[in-house]
């Protein structure tokens, strides 16, 4: 089932590659004219990872901000979100529709990494920019892809940081790890890896687990009986709340560490039953009730324009995602075009709003490298135990 | 007015007329024999009575009661019992909860009432008891006493045929319809069946319709005889009557009939 | 090797799934269908549970009654509507139909609910447990498992054998024709097979619920699992496939824990090894099926 699932995957997104390749680049549209830009997203707003599609809607603030305030100069931001249902072929027939239809200028975010990479050549042809991929998938910008900017930091260097906390502030020496067994979970697995080298130190334990798995007290025993005093676990919240429950159960109590996919703490607090307090994550973004002065005034626009939005992690990370698009508009000046953004955008560096700190340039399309460290507190609270910390040992900088 | 009638009864499959226009009366308490070669749609006039195959048209009328139309369990708890030509018994359950199981529509009481039995006196208890005996009775009768705990399956061909018949007696019925009882057996063991069968209808106050090749059993025992050919009736009538029907004798008594 | 904690949690999932496969098999044993619904049907009970306890607040055992009847109708319902219907099905037709039943649930549960992942918990402390024998723990969740599902099958033993509508299942099973040539009204045995098997679903999906989180796809594992477990255990005893259940549950978890990569297949590969030497499964009573 795990393995037809994931095939069925593969394959849908080599058959929707295959669909666009063989159709020769159209005559896109112009992304914009005196009155508008046009931007697009695609993201699961139905179907089984709907509460992903708040990303989607988190960047939809950012230009209604940006619009409010008169748009750029002059043009105002025309967006568009597109449900994919988290299908790799639907992926591609929203994007297409949005390129050939529509008109887009842009693309930013979008999650789902199958959906991701089964439209990434397709937007290349095109020539359309893509910024700030709601995943981290090293393909994306290893080797550089002119068009393709990515602000999500590397799964790699995530568990580097969080280890290091584990090793050099928790004092913990004995680590084991619970990953998924796909390629989320062994690029966590490599972080912790690399950082551990340079300690010299080994594993506990390393176990990794089928996403779909429904029993895992084999592997929460194992994690026990090495006697690992912190599990890292980059696996997806179902897991991770069945392994909270299951160490509950047979009496192992342990430093839970933890990806930015599992830092909306909220849901995590709830699904778990209030497990999640006291588990560490990190996180691509600034914790919801931060005094950063523009995440308050983010939150204050959500209050007043989507009153119906839950303030979250993952609605802010929309805004982080689509931030660099505004800037490099920005600076690209009044004569508008795609030559013109991608050279504003390659010359980002050290631009920060309320994510990390990003940097691009010609050859290097990774934009950042640092995580904050955050815990959650008593009923899915933000505790900040860390600021913005970048990986030391990040391989792709040297 | 007959105890027992059929009326006008036509069914046909794809265009195959399998029973046309058959009509009978059948008096209570009378041994009735269908008699035809293969294929002349015997076994199909059973399968209308039972509520297997819904006739195109005619009526079955049980005491003046229509049957045509209710489902097989509705016919069957109207007191109409039958067999089959192939057996159709529980074979993975004993010979035993193979005849309680004829008693199914005799158990009023309820799931749970029914299904543990509270206390001796309890009605369901009582229930329990009177079909008890009602099945040892036939057990006794049909000389099943050596093999009551023996799985159905594991039964050779002969005794699996009582154990049908003796099911179907568990029920009850009113009309009993026996399909080639005889087939499979030995002449010392269709010697016995036709006793039982006499004995049947004295003890048990049933009306036997019967289908049967066996013509010196027929002949001997039954007290109206239909005769059949490809659907249709030839006559309807006595022993004597049907023996000595130029019909018959060519369809049917004349020549080689096979099985 | 904490041998007793494998031993413990092992026969705890090992219980659940063999309280599910029981699910399966009532179904299976009267009308030789394997309902592929059967995890979305339980996944929907136990959506249905979450709703009165979140929603309405209802004490737990109340909320638990309501769902016990909600489930054995919808059971009964989904019968009715998608099985019912179809005239001389074959066996792959009642499947597929079943597959149709299960996107439906999947479809309304997800329209209902929403596909995040939601709380679900037996009124058990998790943080509550038991160490009768050092190194071995017992929690409140293994202990409520192994306790219902004893309860459940001690009334399964005695509603077979003695019940009057217990045994006209097991006679509409061996051969329907005459069952209803004795007067059973199968399609009522049909109905309150499902019923049955819907209820012990939803009671198996609970306990699965609360060891996981309650989402739309939640039960599509564990269904894999208790049907392999029901294939282990022959399809068509219940004892056989409570064993089948406690099997795999001890096999995943000794097998797992030395070689976690292989945890999800090794059960698997256990039983096409088992079905090739014995086809008909570990429990199964041999006999021909009359032509």
């Amino acid at each position: 089932m795990i393995f037809r699932k994931k095939v069925l995957i593969l394959l849908i997104a080599v058959l929707a590659v295959l669909l666009i390749a063989n159709a020769a680049p159209a005559a896109t549209l112009a992304g914009f004219d005196d009155n508008e830009i046009r931007i697009g997203q695609w993201g699961p707003q139905t179907g089984p990872a709907a509460p992903w599609g708040s990303v989607a809607r988190g960047s939809k603030l950012l230009f209604d901000v940006v619009n409010e305030e008169g748009g750029i100069y002059g043009r105002k931001i025309k967006y568009f979100i597109r449900d994919d249902m988290y299908n790799p072929a639907q992926t591609a027939a929203v994007v297409k529709e949005l390129v050939e239809r529509q008109g887009v200028f842009a693309f930013v975010g979008g999650v789902s990494a199958a959906g991701g990479l089964a439209v990434k050549d397709y937007l290349a042809q095109n020539k359309v920019i893509w910024v700030g991929p709601a995943t981290s998938v090293k393909e994306y910008v290893f080797p550089v892809q002119p068009y393709l900017f990515s602000v999500y930091p590397l799964y790699e260097d995530e568990a580097s940081v969080l280890t290091k906390y584990i090793v050099e502030t928790l004092k913990l020496k004995k680590i084991g790890i619970l990953y998924q067994n796909d390629s989320y979970g062994k690029n966590g697995f490599d972080g912790l890896k690399q950082r551990l080298d340079t300690y010299k130190m080994s594993l506990a334990a390393e176990i990794p687990v089928e996403p779909t798995e429904k029993d895992l007290a084999s592997q929460i025993l194992r994690l026990k009986s090495s006697g690992a005093e912190a599990v890292l676990m980059y696996v997806n919240p179902t897991t991770a709340v069945i392994a909270l429950k299951t160490a509950a159960n047979v009496g192992y109590k342990p430093q839970w560490v933890s990806s930015n996919t599992l830092s909306d703490y909220p849901l995590m607090h709830k699904i778990s039953g209030g497990l999640w307090e006291g588990v560490i994550t990190g996180n691509f973004g600034e914790i919801p009730d931060s005094k950063n002065p523009l995440m308050v005034k983010y939150k204050e626009a959500a209050k007043r324009l989507s009153p119906e939005e839950r303030w979250g992690t993952f609605y802010s990370a929309g805004i982080l995602f689509a931030d660099p698009i505004v800037e490099a508009l920005k600076k690209a000046g009044r004569n508008l075009s795609t030559e013109a953004v991608l050279k504003a955008l390659n010359a980002i560096k050290d631009y920060q709003t309320i994510g990390p700190k990003i940097s691009f340039t010609e050859k290097q399309h990774q934009g950042s490298d640092s995580v904050v460290i955050q815990k959650c507190g008593p009923n899915g609270s933000y505790i900040e135990l860390q600021g913005w910390t970048a990986n030391d040992l990040a391989t792709w900088k040297k | 007015m007959d105890h027992f009638r059929v009326e006008n009864l036509s069914i046909s499959f794809g265009g195959l007329k399998a029973v046309n226009n058959i009509s009978f009366g059948v008096e209570k308490n009378s041994i009735f024999s269908i008699i035809g070669p293969n294929g002349s749609g015997k076994t199909t006039i059973y399968n209308m009575i039972s509520g297997i195959y819904k006739p195109d048209s005619g009526r079955i009328l049980c005491d003046g009661e229509e049957l045509v139309g209710l489902s097989p369990d509705r016919i069957a708890r109207k007191g109409v019992a039958r067999t089959f030509q192939n057996i159709e018994l529980f074979s993975n359950a004993t010979v035993m909860d193979n005849l309680l199981l004829g008693r199914h529509i005799h158990m009023k009481t309820g799931v749970f009432s029914g299904a543990f039995l509270w206390g001796r006196g309890s009605r369901a208890a009582r229930e329990e008891i009177r079909n008890r005996e009602i099945v040892e009775k036939i057990i006794d009768f049909l000389d099943l006493q050596s093999v009551r705990n023996n799985y159905v399956a594991s039964l050779p061909y002969g005794k699996r045929k009582l154990v049908e018949l003796g099911r179907a007696l568990a029920l009850e019925p009113k009309i009993l319809l026996l399909d080639e009882p005889s087939a499979g057996m030995n002449t010392e063991e269709k010697e016995d069946l036709n006793i039982w069968i006499k004995d049947i209808q004295a003890d048990y106050r049933v009306t036997i319709l019967l289908i049967e090749h066996d013509m010196n059993m027929i002949m001997g025992i039954s007290d109206r005889i239909l005769a059949m050919n490809q659907g249709e009736k030839i006559i309807e009538g006595t022993a004597k009557e049907v023996q000595s029907h130029p019909e018959v004798i060519r369809a049917y008594l004349g020549e080689e009939h096979g099985c | 090797m904490p041998v007793g904690q494998l031993l413990v949690e092992g026969l705890a999932i090992g219980a659940c799934y063999g309280l599910f496969a029981t699910a399966v098999v009532i179904i299976y044993k009267t009308s030789e269908v394997v309902n592929f619904a059967q995890g979305e049907m339980a996944m929907f009970s136990s959506f249905v549970a979450f709703h009165i306890l979140s929603v309405y607040r209802y004490p737990f055992w109340l909320a638990f009654l309501i769902t016990m009847v909600f489930s054995i109708l919808l059971g009964i319902l989904i019968e009715y509507l998608f099985l019912r219907p179809a005239k001389h099905p074959t066996i792959l037709g009642m499947i597929v139909i079943t597959l149709g039943a299960e996107m439906f649930l999947v479809g309304l549960a997800g329209w209902k609910w929403g596909a995040e992942q939601k709380y679900f918990s037996l009124p058990l402390d998790p943080s509550v447990t038991y160490e009768p024998v050092k190194g071995m723990i017992i929690n409140n969740w293994a202990i409520a498992v192994f306790a219902v599902t004893t309860c459940i099958m001690l009334f399964l033993y005695l509603f077979f054998k003695y019940s009057k509508l217990g045994v006209a299942m097991r006679a509409t099973q061996q051969n329907k024709h005459a069952a209803k040539i004795m007067g059973i009204r199968t399609e009522r045995v049909f109905s309150f097979a499902w019923g049955f098997s819907s209820l012990i679903g939803a009671i198996a999906g609970m306990f699965f619920a609360s060891r996981a989180t309650l989402d739309p796809a939640f039960m599509m594992e564990p269904f894999l699992r208790a049907f392999a477990a029901a294939v282990l255990g022959g399809l068509m005893s219940i004892p056989g496939v409570i064993i089948g259940g406690g099997l795999m549950g001890l096999i995943e978890n000794f097998f797992g824990y030395y070689f976690p990569h292989w945890k999800p297949i090794v059960a698997f590969i256990v039983i096409i090894l088992v079905l090739c030497l014995r086809p008909s499964g570990l429990f199964a009573k041999h006999f021909v099926k009359k032509v």
